[in-house]
C-alpha cells in the first residue's frame, strides 16, 4: 500500500511539473494475463510500450484459435481476451444466460486479397465488372489459375472472417447468412485453388514468402499484407484487392474476463484508443484506427467498400467450419450425371442441355456462375440413356481442354425412342457407390419424359436400400417428367428434386452444386 | 456507495465507449474495508497529501472550490447518454460541485436487467427500459422520483448518395433549409421497410454499386434501446400505425417483422464511431439519437470551419418521442439529478452537445437548440418529431416480449 502510495505521490509531482507525459497511475498487482490471437503477435512492441507509458504489466499468451473456441471460464487463468473478431464469442455466449463480458474495438482491419501483378491483370481481364470481387477469385481458383494461400479459419480470426465473408458472397442473399443459406457448400471451387494454409496468419506469410513463385494469392488481413509488401521479403509487393461484393472487418475488440480486473482493463482500453497510441498501432502495424480523429498511414486509404454481414446463427458458422474440414469436402467431388437422350430431348432442349454444361465450364460470368463452376481436379462421368444406356464417359478436369471434351460429349449423341429412367439410373448409382470412399459423390439425373423401359422407381429403390454406400440422387426434373416420383426416390436418397421446368437448366444445376 | 477519493483530476473511463485521451491520477475504488485494516494510515498520508496538491492544482487552472471539501464519485449506469457525462466541460462543471461521475456504459435494456445495487443512478436511453427499471424498484417497495432532463429522437444516419439514391426512388425528400447545405432528409418509412421486405438490392435502387440489402443497421434489439425503439417503430408502421391489440397480436407481429430487422446478422456494438469514421460507408444507414449527430456536426464545424455535407440524416416519417429518464437510486444520485436540472450551464452544455430540451418547440422561432444551431451555423434539424406522425408504445409487458422475439434475445 505505501508503494503505492509514493507512486500515487510521483504521479502529482509529475502533474505539478504540468507535463502531459508523464506516467498515470495504474492499478498495482500482478501482470495483468492476456489471452491473444496469434494473428495479434505483432503488437508486442506496443504493448511493450504500454509498460513503459503506464507501469502495467501484461503477460500476453498469443495463440491460434482464439476466435473460435469458446473462451476458458470458471477459474480461468487469463483476465483479458484479445481477439480478431468476438462475433463467434457472442454466439456462443448468447447461449448462455450470463451477461455477455464487456468487449471494445480497438482497431481495424479488412480481410482482402493480395495479388501477384500479373495475376490480378489476368483475373480482371476475364472479369466482367470493372472492379474484382471474390467471385472473381473464386472464378480464378476454379479455373486452377488462381493459386490461393490462406490460414485455417479455426485457428486465425482473419480466416475466419475470409471464409464467412465468402460463403456471404457466394450466397449472394445480400443479407447475413442463415443456416438454409449453407446447406450446401458453395466454396468447393474457391477453395480448390487453396494451395497453402497455415494455423495463423504469420506462419502463412512465412509460408507463402518461401513459395511465393508458386502461389499467386495470399487472403488476409489488410494489415497482414501491407506489412508484408513493407517487408522487403517478397521479390514484389502484392497488389491489395478490396473485392468489391463486399468485405468483413476485424475490429480486434479486447474483452474483459475477469470483473474485478475492471480498472485495468479501462486503463489499458484507453491507452489503446488515446490518439497518439492508435495513430502508433496505424504506423507500425497498419491496422486502421477506430479513433475517427487519429491519422491514418497514407496505405490506408483504400475504401473498405460493402460491409459483408456476420450471422447471428452460432449454427451457421459451425457448419461453415464442419465443412472447411472435412477432408473429403476438401478433395474435388465426383458427380455421375445420367442424362435423359430420348427423343422428346431433340431440338431446343438439347440446345439448353449444352448451354448448360457451357455455363457450368465458366461460360457462365454471372456472380453465382463464379462460384458454382466446375473446377480443377473435379471428375464427371456422363451416361447418356435412352430405352438403355447409350453411351458412357469419365471425364477429370485437369485444363480447359477436359471441359470442352466434356461439353463435346455433352452435345453429341444419338436420340432414342424409349426412355428407361430408373434402368439408367440404378446403372449411374451402382458406379456412385463403388467410386472412391474418400471422395463426396453425387448422381445427377436429369430427365424431361416418362419412364416407358426398363425397371420402375420401387425396383430402383430396392437397390438402394439394399445398402453399401449411401449415395443423394439429385433430380433435375424437365419437360414432362413427373415431378412427384422424382421428388419422392431423390429424398429416399438423401438428395432433392429441382424443377427446370419453373427455371432453366443451368439454374437448376446451380441449385444442387456442393450439396453433397 | 459512493467513494471518497483523493483527487478531482481523475477521469471515468466509459467501458466500450469512447476512450479519455488524459493521463490519470488515482481514483481508487476504495473498499470500505480498507479503512478498518491497519494498512489504512499507511494510505491515508499520501492520499492527503494528494488531495492537497491536486486541490492546489484545480485553484491554479480556476476550478476553485474549498479545498479539503471531499469530491464524491457518484456510480451511474448508462447507455448513449453517457455520451454528456464524458464531455469535458460536464465534468469540469460537476467537479465545481465537488461530484466525479463514474460511468459503467451498456445498453439500456442491460441496465434494466442487471444488478443496480452498486449505483447512485441509472439512466436509460428511452422510455422501455426506464419502465423496466421503475417496475423493478416498485417490486423492492421503492418509488424514486425520475427526471426528464433532455429529449433527442432515433434517426436513421446516412451518407449523401445513398439519401439521394432513396430520394430518386421516390421514399426520401430533402428538407430544405435556408441556411448551409441540406443536411436532413424525411424518409417515407412505410415505403422504405417494403423495399427491406421486398428484398430490393442498393443496386437496384438508384444505381449504387453494393448488392447488399436495403435495410438499417441497429444495434443489439436486446440490449440497446435506439435498436428496440427502431422496431418498435417498424411494427407499428407495419401494423397500418396501430398497436398490437393483445399479447398474441403483438407475438404475431412480432414474428412478421423479424425478418426486416435480422438481415444484418450480429448487430455491432457500436455505430455512432464507425459512422464517423472514413470506413463508415460500409454501412450504408445507421440507426443512431440525433443528439450523436448534431454533436459529430458541431465538432465538424469547430474543427474543420465546415459542416460535413457528406453525412445526412433521415427523419422517419413516424417517430416516438424519447425522452430518457435519469432513475436516482441513492440520496447522491438524487443530488446529480437535481444539479442536472438546476444548474443553468448543465442544462446550457446539453443544448451544445445537441440534446433537445424537454418542451423545445420548433415553431416559433425556435428554441435554444435552434439558437445554439444557428449560432454555430450548423443548419437545423427539421421539426421531425413534431409534425410525422408520432407513434405509441404498446404496454412495457407486450414490448417486452417483442424485444424478445425480434432480438432472438437470451432468456435472463
Amino acid at each position: 500500500m505505501s508503494r503505492h502510495g509514493l507512486r500515487r505521490c510521483a504521479a502529482v509531482l509529475c502533474a505539478l511539473a504540468l507535463t502531459s507525459a508523464c506516467t498515470p497511475d495504474v492499478p498495482e498487482g500482478p501482470p495483468l494475463r492476456i489471452l491473444a490471437s496469434a494473428d495479434l503477435a505483432d503488437m508486442q512492441p506496443i504493448l511493450d510500450d504500454l509498460r513503459r507509458e503506464t507501469g502495467m504489466a501484461v503477460r500476453v499468451d498469443y495463440r491460434p484459435g482464439v476466435d473460435t473456441s469458446p473462451l476458458p471460464t470458471g477459474d480461468q487463468p487469463y483476465d483479458l481476451a484479445w481477439l480478431s473478431s468476438d462475433g463467434y464469442l457472442q454466439l456462443v455466449l448468447n447461449d448462455r444466460p450470463a451477461p455477455a463480458p464487456v468487449s471494445t474495438p480497438i482497431m481495424l482491419s479488412p480481410v482482402v486479397v493480395g495479388m501477384t501483378p500479373e495475376a490480378a491483370t489476368k483475373l480482371r481481364r476475364q472479369a466482367v465488372g470493372a472492379s474484382l470481387t471474390w467471385a472473381d477469385v473464386a472464378d480464378g481458383a476454379a479455373a486452377g489459375t488462381l493459386r490461393l494461400a490462406m490460414a485455417d479459419p479455426r485457428g486465425s480470426g482473419g480466416a475466419l472472417a475470409a471464409l464467412v465473408g465468402v460463403a456471404t458472397a457466394a450466397a449472394g442473399t445480400g443479407a447475413a447468412l442463415r443456416p438454409e443459406d449453407v446447406t450446401c457448400d458453395r466454396l468447393r471451387g474457391f477453395f480448390s485453388g487453396q494451395t497453402l494454409s497455415a494455423p495463423s496468419s504469420a506462419a502463412l506469410v512465412d509460408s507463402f514468402v518461401a513459395r511465393q513463385d508458386d502461389v499467386e494469392a495470399l487472403i488476409g488481413h489488410e494489415s497482414t499484407l501491407l506489412s508484408l509488401n513493407a517487408s522487403g521479403k517478397l521479390r514484389r509487393p502484392l497488389e491489395i484487392v478490396y473485392p468489391a461484393d463486399g468485405i468483413v472487418q476485424s475490429e480486434h475488440p479486447l474483452v474483459l474476463l475477469d470483473q474485478a480486473e475492471r480498472d485495468r482493463y479501462d486503463t489499458v482500453v484507453s491507452w489503446l484508443r488515446s490518439r497518439t497510441v492508435q495513430e502508433r498501432i496505424s504506423q507500425r502495424t497498419l491496422r486502421r484506427p477506430v479513433n475517427p480523429a487519429s491519422r491514418r498511414d497514407p496505405r490506408l486509404t483504400g475504401s473498405t467498400g460493402t460491409a459483408l454481414y456476420f450471422p447471428d446463427q452460432r449454427e451457421v458458422v459451425d457448419t461453415l467450419l464442419e465443412k472447411y474440414a472435412d477432408p473429403k469436402l476438401r478433395r474435388p467431388g465426383r458427380i455421375i450425371f445420367v442424362l435423359d437422350y430420348s427423343g422428346s430431348m431433340r431440338g431446343a432442349r438439347m440446345s439448353a442441355l449444352r448451354d448448360a454444361f457451357a455455363g457450368l465450364s465458366g461460360a457462365d460470368r454471372t456472380h453465382r456462375g463464379k462460384f458454382f463452376r466446375f473446377y480443377r481436379g473435379e471428375s464427371f462421368t456422363v451416361v447418356q440413356f435412352g430405352g438403355r444406356v447409350l453411351r458412357e464417359r469419365n471425364f477429370t478436369v485437369e485444363s480447359h481442354r477436359d471441359l470442352d471434351a466434356l461439353r463435346d460429349f455433352v452435345a453429341t449423341g444419338q436420340f432414342d425412342a424409349h426412355t428407361a429412367v430408373w434402368s439408367a439410373l440404378s446403372h449411374g448409382y451402382r458406379e456412385a457407390v463403388e467410386s472412391d470412399g474418400d471422395r463426396s459423390v453425387a448422381v445427377v439425373l436429369m430427365t424431361d419424359g416418362e419412364n416407358n423401359a426398363g425397371i420402375g422407381a420401387e425396383e430402383f429403390l430396392r437397390t438402394v436400400r439394399r445398402g453399401g454406400r449411401s449415395v443423394p440422387v439429385f433430380a433435375v426434373r424437365y419437360g414432362e417428367a413427373d415431378p412427384l416420383e422424382l421428388a419422392r426416390v431423390a429424398r429416399a436418397t438423401g438428395g432433392r428434386m429441382v424443377d427446370a421446368t419453373r427455371s432453366s437448366l443451368l439454374d437448376a444445376f446451380k441449385d444442387i452444386r456442393g450439396c453433397h | 456507495m459512493h467513494k471518497w477519493i483523493g483527487s478531482g483530476l481523475g477521469d471515468a473511463v466509459p467501458v466500450g465507449g469512447s476512450a479519455v485521451d488524459e493521463p490519470r491520477l488515482a481514483i481508487q475504488r476504495q473498499p470500505s474495508r480498507a479503512f478498518l485494516g491497519g494498512r489504512f494510515l499507511w494510505s491515508i498520508v499520501p492520499v492527503s497529501l494528494v488531495a492537497v496538491i491536486g486541490s492546489v492544482i484545480l485553484l491554479l487552472s480556476g476550478n476553485a472550490w474549498t479545498p479539503l471539501e471531499p469530491i464524491v464519485v457518484v456510480e451511474g449506469k448508462l447507455a448513449s447518454k453517457s455520451d454528456y457525462f464524458l464531455d469535458d466541460e460536464v465534468k469540469r462543471l460537476l467537479l465545481k460541485h465537488r461530484v466525479r461521475v463514474r460511468i459503467t456504459r451498456v445498453g439500456s435494456r442491460d441496465i434494466a436487467t442487471s444488478n443496480l445495487d452498486p449505483y447512485d443512478f441509472v439512466f436509460p436511453s428511452g422510455q422501455p427500459a426506464a419502465d423496466l427499471i421503475m417496475a423493478r424498484l416498485k417490486e423492492q417497495g421503492r418509488s424514486p422520483t425520475t427526471q426528464k432532463l433532455f429529449t433527442s429522437p432515433i434517426v436513421l444516419a446516412s451518407y449523401r448518395e445513398y439519401a439521394e439514391s432513396l430520394q430518386a426512388a421516390g421514399i426520401a425528400v430533402p428538407v430544405t433549409d435556408n441556411a448551409g447545405p441540406e443536411l436532413y432528409y424525411r424518409l417515407d418509412l412505410k415505403r422504405f421497410l417494403q423495399l427491406v421486405q421486398d428484398g430490393r438490392r442498393w443496386n437496384s435502387v438508384g444505381g449504387m454499386a453494393s448488392a447488399n440489402r436495403v435495410t438499417a443497421w441497429t444495434p443489439d434489439i436486446c440490449r440497446a434501446n435506439s435498436a428496440a425503439t427502431y422496431m418498435a417503430l417498424v411494427a407499428f408502421v407495419r401494423n397500418g400505425e396501430e398497436i398490437p391489440k393483445n399479447q398474441r397480436a403483438a407475438e404475431e407481429l412480432a414474428a412478421t417483422i423479424k425478418p426486416l430487422l435480422g438481415v444484418i446478422g450480429l448487430p455491432p456494438a457500436d455505430l455512432v464511431e464507425p459512422y464517423t469514421s472514413p470506413e463508415g460507408r460500409s454501412r450504408p444507414i445507421v440507426v443512431i439519437y440525433e443528439h450523436q449527430y448534431l454533436s459529430y456536426q458541431l465538432r465538424s464545424k469547430t474543427h474543420t470551419g465546415s459542416v460535413d455535407a457528406d453525412r445526412v440524416l433521415l427523419y422517419p416519417s413516424v417517430n416516438f418521442l424519447t425522452e430518457p429518464a435519469f432513475i436516482p437510486l441513492t440520496p447522491a444520485g438524487e443530488r446529480v439529478g437535481r444539479l442536472l436540472v438546476e444548474d443553468p450551464d448543465l442544462r446550457r452544455r446539453a443544448i451544445e452537445l445537441g440534446f433537445r430540451p424537454i418542451g423545445e418547440s420548433f415553431a416559433d422561432g425556435g428554441g435554444p437548440l435552434q439558437r445554439h444551431l444557428d449560432a454555430q451555423g450548423v443548419p437545423r434539424p427539421p421539426e421531425a418529431v413534431h409534425t410525422g406522425t408520432t407513434a405509441h408504445w404498446p404496454p412495457f409487458d407486450t414490448l417486452e416480449r417483442m424485444i424478445t422475439i425480434t432480438g432472438n434475445c437470451p432468456s435472463r
